[in-house]
């Protein structure tokens, strides 16, 4: 992994509000190309926000957004995959058709559409299941499905809403197996997550509290940033809040 | 032609073909009502007249409810949003979804007009394609009014509560089972603005006087405005950005 490689989002100074609640409070991160970064935090930090911000469904009411250099838009479409939380999936149809609609969405034709779709189905272990609707599937492998619609025009940038809630031990594992395949090929990942055991998985990482990223770092930096060598990333991440609370008391 | 419209229409046909239930349903309801409705009608001159304004109520109920509960499916389901997400345009999702749920809406409109003819009888003088022209033009302008509406719901049934809202007063002002012309005058304005009022109108000069689409071009061109008015407003009504 280069910790010096190019950006591929930046984000500076965003704030963004749903009427009287701040979602996200003067937010800068940097995200560089090609590793998987984690936005690490509770339920309501404003990490949807944030991934929604970036796929272009959201305009900061202040500061910038730019993915490879371009603010998100419909033009910036082609170059990111977005996962939402929901399965987000048509479930009278199969996953060969649901995965079929997306590469066409995203111009894939022809023999190119055939051979990325089937491709993308294998990879994520679903080929002798690819006639099977939608809703005869369990809910990993509606997860499944919905990374495949992400992945299938091969994004140089995927974006990942909570991509691992409700799996398994087993199929997590699996989903970082896929993710790390990923970035192995220069594939940016962001993934939103509230758990530390997808924090460990994160080349890099941010904690985000009330829509502010109060610290980031590789999982091993911000571990020993503690002053405890034994500590663990959820030890990390309270101790953070704590420093933060202290420096505002 | 916007680019991606074409593959949204093939994937709303596929979805509707695959569920079985949902397709008989869109065969079976409009001839259930039909048998209903020329049952309750022993005249048939009586039939005759009412015919070309149910084939046109009809036609803008279905469509109304099927392209506002499949769009809200849409929405609540985070489809739309991932939608969103892509290259495509509002304007893609718009006319996708009307091409996509236009084939079903056709389907039930040539189901209705049929089975009142070999069913019960009714005749008409018009040219069967002028019909046909006309009928589309209520069929768009209601699929859109669907896609708009759906706006306004948060689920499936907030959509349904919009039938009494949009739809009844069609019905009852419309002029479908009294001429508009016995209501009070300030009926009548708000009969004058309901798109539903025209289509009755132009439908049974078409299909009662044989008139043709020059001859009820008034008639024609309120419902063509209505058509774009709905498709402004429902490529409105889907925002990218919400913030």
């Amino acid at each position: 992994m280069d910790t010096n490689a190019p950006v591929a989002v930046a984000i500076e100074d965003v704030t963004f509000n749903y009427g009287r609640f701040k979602a996200l409070d003067g937010l800068s991160l940097q995200i560089p190309k090609g590793m998987s970064f984690g936005l690490l935090g509770p339920n309501g930090a404003g990490k949807t926000t944030l991934i929604r911000l970036l796929a272009g469904l959201l305009k900061p009411q202040k500061g910038t957004v730019s993915i490879m250099g371009k603010s998100p838009s419909r033009l910036t479409a082609p170059i990111t995959g977005y996962m939402p939380q929901l399965h987000s999936l048509y479930n009278e149809l199969s996953i060969r058709q649901n995965v079929g609609f997306f590469a066409s969405i995203y111009g894939l034709k022809g023999d190119d559409k055939r051979a990325r779709v089937d491709s993308v189905i294998k990879l994520v272990e679903l080929w002798d299941r690819r006639g099977d609707s939608v809703q005869n599937l369990s809910g990993g492998m509606r997860q499944r499905v919905s990374l495949a619609c992400a992945i299938v025009h091969n994004p140089p940038l995927l974006l990942l809403d909570e991509p691992t809630v409700g799996l398994d031990p087993e199929l997590r594992v699996t989903f970082w197996d896929y993710f790390k395949d990923l970035t192995s090929r220069g594939t940016t990942v962001v993934i939103s997550s509230h758990t530390m055991d997808d924090a460990a998985h994160c080349d890099k990482l941010a904690f985000i509290r009330s829509g502010r990223v109060i610290a980031n770092g590789t999982p091993e930096a911000l571990r020993l940033g503690t002053g405890k060598e034994t500590a663990s990333l959820e030890d990390a991440f309270l101790y953070y809040i704590r420093l933060r609370d202290n420096a505002h008391a | 032609m916007p680019k991606y419209a074409l593959p949204i229409a093939g994937r709303i046909i596929l979805q509707i073909g695959r569920d079985r239930r949902t397709l008989a349903l869109i065969i079976a309801a409009p001839v259930v009502v039909m048998t209903l409705i020329g049952l309750s009608f022993p005249d048939k001159s009586q039939l005759n007249y009412i015919a070309p304004a149910l084939l046109a109520a009809i036609a803008f109920f279905f469509s109304f409810l099927i392209t506002g509960v499949s769009f809200m499916r849409e929405r609540s389901q985070g489809s739309l949003e991932r939608l969103m997400a892509s290259p495509v345009s509002r304007l893609d999702i718009v006319l996708g979804y009307l091409f996509g749920l236009f084939v079903f809406a056709l389907l039930q409109t040539l189901i209705i007009f049929f089975f009142t003819i070999y069913a019960f009888g009714v005749t008409y003088r018009g040219d069967l394609w002028q019909i046909l022209i006309f009928q589309l033009v209520i069929i768009v302008g209601s699929v859109n009014l669907g896609i708009f509406t759906s706006t306004f719901a948060r689920n499936e049934f907030q959509v349904i509560q919009f039938i009494p809202v949009i739809i009844l007063p069609q019905v009852f002002l419309g002029g479908i089972l009294w001429p508009v012309e016995q209501m009070p005058r300030y009926l009548q304005y708000l009969s004058d603005v309901l798109p539903l009022t025209y289509a009755v109108k132009g439908l049974r000069d078409i299909m009662l006087n044989g008139k043709g689409l020059v001859d009820v071009g008034m008639d024609f061109s309120v419902l063509v405005g209505f058509t774009i008015l709905t498709t402004i407003l429902a490529s409105l009504s889907l925002r990218r950005n919400a913030g």
